[in-house]
């Protein structure tokens, strides 16, 4: 069979390792990867939503701050003004001061735009100072719109201040007009933690910083140093509304920043969070889902390899068990135990083993029947691989014996080399004759030979074709006689048959097995061959019968043979005539 | 059952508090002496002595934890005290400067702050005043102050004025009243002029007493007496400000009413103050002093205004002097002591 250490050009194992992973890891990848392409769609949709939903909560928490200034002032523009209120008012504003930290200072303007009280935190109170407030901007705003928001200004240069004006439901009440010091937002600012460290801060129309959580970076009032802030800010504002970005932050961090403005102030609060806080649990995520593709991947290749290793192994079991089967090894035995079709192909195997024996013995035994049996009858055992017709039976039988006449004394006398070169001849010579003849040479002793008909084979009319067959040995024997007379000159050929039952079949040991005849025919044919003269044939009554006048037959006189009580009647073919 | 896990757990938590304490020590042991060297120094040059600034230390300790920095651990403090001689200072600053310490804070005033800024012009400064500090030359500009130093600065100095108005809301029938002031400040001069300009506002007759020691409290206060004035007002000085106890107690003792910058006065006392939340700056002179150590530049940082003022009036007080506070007053009032 194969040889093993030829390795075949594509292996199973792969091939079946490839398409297990494959078949495991492919849906695998595309699971994970599907899921974490949405998952970061989500996540990223989600992170929107919530920078969205803190920047709005910024702004409404400063908004909060600055309506809750906006109610306090309109406190104070309540009621219209008279001479005699003026104390009460200034209680009012008093009282303001105290619950409006982050007011400064506060001025009540009356319906004529005069000045009628001013209190400070830090400057002397005035009561009917009388300035003309009826060209400032903020009362004018004030009026027309019921409240005014000054520009963002930054006191000395750093802290940022605002005015706010209040007027009240009617002209009669007057415009209440506060400056109110923006670094109080910085406490509201503080308080806004988007995430673990996000932040919040806010832009004023203009770009400026109003309020931060590290209030330096409003105090110093520094454009360029808030350049990134505006930049970011651009950034927002060039997405679709309410859409999150990726910028850079002050310290050059990047953020992701979402916005929303204070209306009526034109006020834009930026809520930031570091981009790799906010993006964290999204890489978190991909980074799980990688990590579970990968494990997946390993968990297949392992499934995979056992799978492969388990159908791989039988076949090699299998592979191997043939190889020695097909070595000859038939006792060999597949031994698998998988309960699955490669249980049923060893067993198939292991009864091919066994038949494969079994046929073994049999071409052996044929084989070796082969060496007595004449080359058709060998043949036929041989293509139906059946030896049973070589089983004992009785049948009747035509039996030929010949031998050489005074071959023993020629043996006495010549070299070896020429009595074997003589009988290597004359066993050509006979065994072609027998086999054309369809006999059977079994046995041979010397130079004489016995010669079977109708068995093991059956043929028709065996005893006339006993007597052709002679009739040709005759003929090839005298031609060869015609040399050997030369070595010898009374050598002679005689040949004696008879016909009769006999048993027949194998006889002997395993080891030394013969195919013979038994019986009173056997001999007889004998004797008859040991009575006849150079070139006889001579033939028994019952041979002689059964031929009748198909062969010229001349009845001799009845002779005393060996063996036999009663004189036997002996039959001679005449030479040189053959019925075809 | 429970209590048996809790208490494996106790063990095995005690075992690894354990293990972690001497893994830690080890630790500390080692950085120690690598902090040796390593770890940063605050000079801190204070004017008076550190019992007169114990509230202020607090509140300084405060703002550098905030800043993530504490005493001992993360950071040394070398402190210079000049006991009230204000004339030490340069000399205390200049040893700080010697030490080579990695920030100095100049906490308590005016002066301090100059003394340290004269001292150094690369060692960062962070100090703690009131009044402007522009207008006393500390610095050039509050956003971008340049140079080695920046701070904080309370409203102190700037509400003088404002005492003087409260006291004349308190004293409506007087039209005489005293003034306090430190010659030696170097904010005196600017505070007079804010106060002559109130005084006209209200219409006030001021009495400027001059007074840069403690041992000259009492004649003030006899004086303020026997002039028959409406009160005493204080203009701020840390001078005054660290001797609040000490002042209290003469006023109540020469029944006179007076009203100076610090909560000090009127929580031992005194009738009323007004003026600066001390509290809140010597915080943020702390956190910047933590910035500044954590490697930012002085000139970075913008100079901080705590604008927070807070006006303290004792009731008892009042009613020992046989005054009442005007409703205006009281309801303004952060705390009313009663």
């Amino acid at each position: 069979m194969s040889d093993p250490a030829v390795a075949p050009r594509s292996s199973l194992f792969k091939k079946y390792f490839r398409t297990i992973f494959a078949a495991v890891v492919a849906p695998l990848l595309i699971a994970g990867g599907s899921e974490a392409w949405f998952g970061y769609h989500d996540q990223r949709a989600r992170l929107n939503d919530l920078l969205d939903a803190e920047a709005r909560l910024a702004a409404v928490k400063i908004q909060d701050f600055i309506e809750g200034l906006h109610d306090q002032l309109s406190w104070t523009v309540q009621l219209p003004w008279s001479d005699n209120t003026g104390d009460r008012r200034r209680l009012d504003a008093l009282r303001l001061l105290r619950q409006a930290p982050a007011v400064e200072s506060l001025s009540l303007v009356d319906p004529a735009g005069k000045e009628r009280l001013f209190v400070s935190r830090i400057g002397l109170n005035r009561i009917e100072g009388g300035d003309d407030h009826t060209a400032n901007p903020a009362v004018v705003g004030a009026r027309s719109d019921r409240i005014w928001f000054g520009p963002v200004t930054f006191q000395d240069g750093s802290e940022p201040f605002m005015t706010v004006a209040v007027a009240g439901n009617r002209m009669a009440v007057g415009v209440a007009v506060a400056e109110v010091n923006l670094k109080f937002i910085w406490e509201v600012i503080l308080g806004i933690r988007v995430g673990r460290t996000g932040e919040a801060f806010v832009l004023d129309r203009p770009g400026r910083l109003v309020a931060h959580p590290d209030i330096s970076l409003v105090l110093r009032a520094d454009e360029t140093a808030q350049k990134p802030l505006q930049t970011l800010r651009a950034a927002i504002l060039a997405q679709p509304a309410g859409q999150a970005t990726t910028g850079q932050d002050i310290s050059g961090k990047t953020v992701l920043a979402a916005m929303a403005q204070i209306p009526g102030m034109d006020w834009s609060v930026i809520v930031k969070q570091p981009a790799d806080e906010a993006f964290g649990p999204i890489y978190a995520a991909l980074f799980r889902t990688g990590a579970l593709l990968i494990a997946g991947a390993v968990l297949a290749a392992v499934l995979a390899y056992w799978l492969t290793q388990r159908m791989i192994g039988p076949i090699r079991v299998l592979e191997d068990g043939v190889a020695r089967i097909g070595a000859g090894q038939f006792d060999h035995r597949i031994n698998l135990a998988t309960s699955d079709e490669f249980e049923r192909l060893a067993t198939r195997f292991n009864e091919m083993a066994s038949e494969l024996s079994v046929s073994q013995e049999r071409s052996e035994r044929i084989s070796r029947l082969k060496r007595f049996l004449a080359p058709q009858v060998a043949e036929l055992i041989d293509r139906t691989g059946d030896d049973r017709v070589l089983d004992g039976r009785r049948v009747e039988v035509v039996v030929v014996f010949c031998d050489l006449r005074d071959f023993t004394a020629f043996s006495a006398q010549a070299e070896p080399e020429a009595i074997i070169g003589v009988l290597r001849e004359y066993y050509d010579a006979l065994e072609r004759v027998v086999s054309a003849h369809g006999a059977t040479l079994v046995n041979f002793f010397g130079d004489g030979v016995m010669v079977l008909l109708n068995a093991p084979v059956s043929c028709s009319d065996p005893a006339l074709r006993a007597v052709n067959m002679a009739n040709d040995m005759q003929k090839s024997v005298q031609q060869l006689l015609v040399a050997w007379r030369a070595l010898y000159p009374r050598l002679g050929f005689g040949v004696g048959l008879a016909m009769g039952p006999a048993t027949v079949g194998r006889i002997g040991s395993e080891g030394r097995l013969n195919y013979t005849a038994i019986g009173n025919v056997v001999n007889l044919a004998s004797r008859l061959c040991a009575s006849a003269e150079d070139s006889e044939i001579l033939v028994d009554r019952v041979a002689a019968n059964s031929i009748g006048s198909r062969a010229p037959l001349v009845e001799l006189d009845a002779r005393a043979l060996k063996g036999f009580d009663q004189p036997v009647p002996v039959f001679a073919v005449v030479s040189g005539s053959t019925t075809p | 059952m429970r209590a048996m896990a809790h208490a494996v757990g106790k063990t095995i938590r005690q075992i690894r508090r354990r293990d972690f304490i001497a893994l830690a020590g080890s630790a500390t042991a080692w950085m120690a002496s690598a902090h040796a060297q390593a770890m940063p120094v605050i000079g801190y040059l204070g004017s008076e002595s550190p019992e007169r600034y114990g509230s202020r230390l607090s509140a300084f300790r405060e703002g550098l934890a905030e800043a993530g920095y504490v005493e001992g651990r993360s950071v040394a403090i070398e402190f210079r005290w000049a006991e009230g001689e204000y004339d030490k200072l340069p000399a205390l600053a200049a040893d700080l400067v010697n030490r080579q310490v990695t920030v100095i804070v100049a906490a308590g005033g005016a002066e301090v702050a100059l003394a340290a800024k004269s001292a150094t012009t690369t060692i960062p400064i962070v100090f703690e005043m009131g009044g402007n500090p522009i207008a006393l030359g500390v610095v050039n500009s509050l956003s971008r102050p340049g140079g080695n130093l920046t701070g904080v600065s309370s409203l102190s100095v700037e509400v003088s004025r404002k005492r003087l108005e409260f006291m004349q809301e308190v004293r409506p029938d007087t039209k005489k009243f005293a003034v306090a002031v430190n010659p030696t400040s170097p904010t005196s001069n600017s505070q007079l002029k804010n106060l002559h300009a109130a005084a006209d506002a209200l219409g006030v007759e001021l009495v400027v007493l001059r007074n840069h020691a403690e041992h000259e409290f009492d004649a003030m206060f006899t004086a303020v007496r026997e002039m028959r004035a409406g009160g005493l007002v204080f203009s701020s000085d840390p001078y005054f400000a660290y001797r609040s106890r000490r002042l209290a107690a003469l006023a109540a003792q020469h029944t006179v009413p007076a009203i100076t910058q610090s909560r000090d006065f009127t929580l031992a006392g005194g009738l009323m103050s007004y003026g600066g939340d001390f509290g809140q700056s010597h915080r943020h002179a702390g956190i910047y002093a933590g910035r500044v150590l954590k490697g930012e530049k002085p000139s970075d940082l913008p100079v901080q205004r705590v604008t927070k003022v807070e006006l303290f009036i004792n009731l008892k007080a009042a009613s020992n002097l046989g005054i009442s506070f005007p409703p205006s007053l009281l309801g303004s009032a952060d705390r009313v002591i009663e």
